[in-house]
């Protein structure tokens, strides 16, 4: 059976289905017994869901920005390659 | 986005469409200069350097050919910008990781049990998350603390949601290796959470 430490290292593959159907089922039987590692890979979805809804959205974005570019695109400044 | 629709926004960029230029850059230029501040080290050096990120894509949108996708193409001139520019200031910048710790090196006792069980995270709730930003921005601090080479891969691979090979190709390193920076990335947000749960 694997051991607690072994479970937490592989929870990610488990998460991320990169485990085969034997692993799979190893680390199935494990989180089925044991109370820690249950919580903990439930912890690490979080984790995992957490970091992707933090990425979707970004407050005071400067409109200001993307004006400079378009400037900076109509009035190409010479010697690099346009 | 479907092949077909990213050919499509492809050839309204290369036509100079601005509205189509502005739907890239809204989707974009957050996670560009996430990735290029863990690079730089600084998030002024960083916005710079999206910037020219942006017009160094918009010069060669003629030469894109499909060979990988949108993102990824443009994600690959801004990590190559912001590396010269590292290089530049005299900083070498590799995203490579072999060893280091996970945060869990004393979490298991010689057995390998858990030394101490994980806590329920019963205050934890979808409905504390959503309803105030506190949670969300224990996330970014984490995440903003990361080594360069984790937080490219957080944001690349589970942000901007490009494929492994892409990811890999990027920032030069093997596929074995990413998955180990994220799985150490996760547990550095998961180890965050535990302290606010």
């Amino acid at each position: 059976m694997l051991s607690c430490r072994e479970v937490a290292a592989r929870a990610s593959a488990l998460i991320d289905g990169e485990l085969g159907l034997a692993q799979r089922l190893r680390m199935r039987l494990h989180l089925a017994m044991c109370r820690g590692c249950a919580r903990f890979v439930a912890q690490l979805r979080l984790a995992t869901a957490l970091i992707a809804l933090a990425g979707g959205e970004e407050p005071g974005q400067d409109p200001s920005r993307l004006a400079a570019i378009l400037d900076r695109l109509g009035h190409p400044e010479g010697g690099d390659g346009t | 986005m479907s092949p077909a629709e990213e050919a499509a926004l492809v050839r309204r960029l290369a036509a100079g469409d601005g509205e189509a230029f502005a739907l890239v850059w809204r989707r974009h230029n957050a996670a560009m200069v996430r990735v290029a501040t863990g690079i730089l080290g600084n998030r002024a050096s960083a916005e710079e350097v999206a910037q020219d990120s942006w017009i160094a894509v918009m010069r060669a949108i003629g030469d894109f050919r499909g060979d990988c996708s949108l993102a990824g193409w443009i994600f690959t001139i801004l990590v190559n910008t912001a590396r010269n520019r590292a290089a530049r200031e005299g900083r070498m910048v590799s995203f490579e990781e072999t060893d280091g710790p996970d945060g869990l090196a004393d979490a298991f006792d010689g057995r390998g049990r858990w030394r101490r069980m994980p806590a329920l995270w019963e205050e934890l709730t979808p409905e504390r998350i959503v309803a105030g930003r506190s949670v969300l921005a224990h996330v970014e601090a984490a995440i903003a603390a990361l080594p360069p080479g984790q937080r490219a891969v957080i944001v690349l691979r589970a942000q901007v949601g490009l494929e492994a090979r892409e990811v890999c190709e990027i920032l030069g390193i093997s596929e074995g290796n990413m998955r180990v920076m994220l799985h150490r990335a996760r547990l550095a947000v998961r180890a965050a959470l535990e302290r606010i749960a």
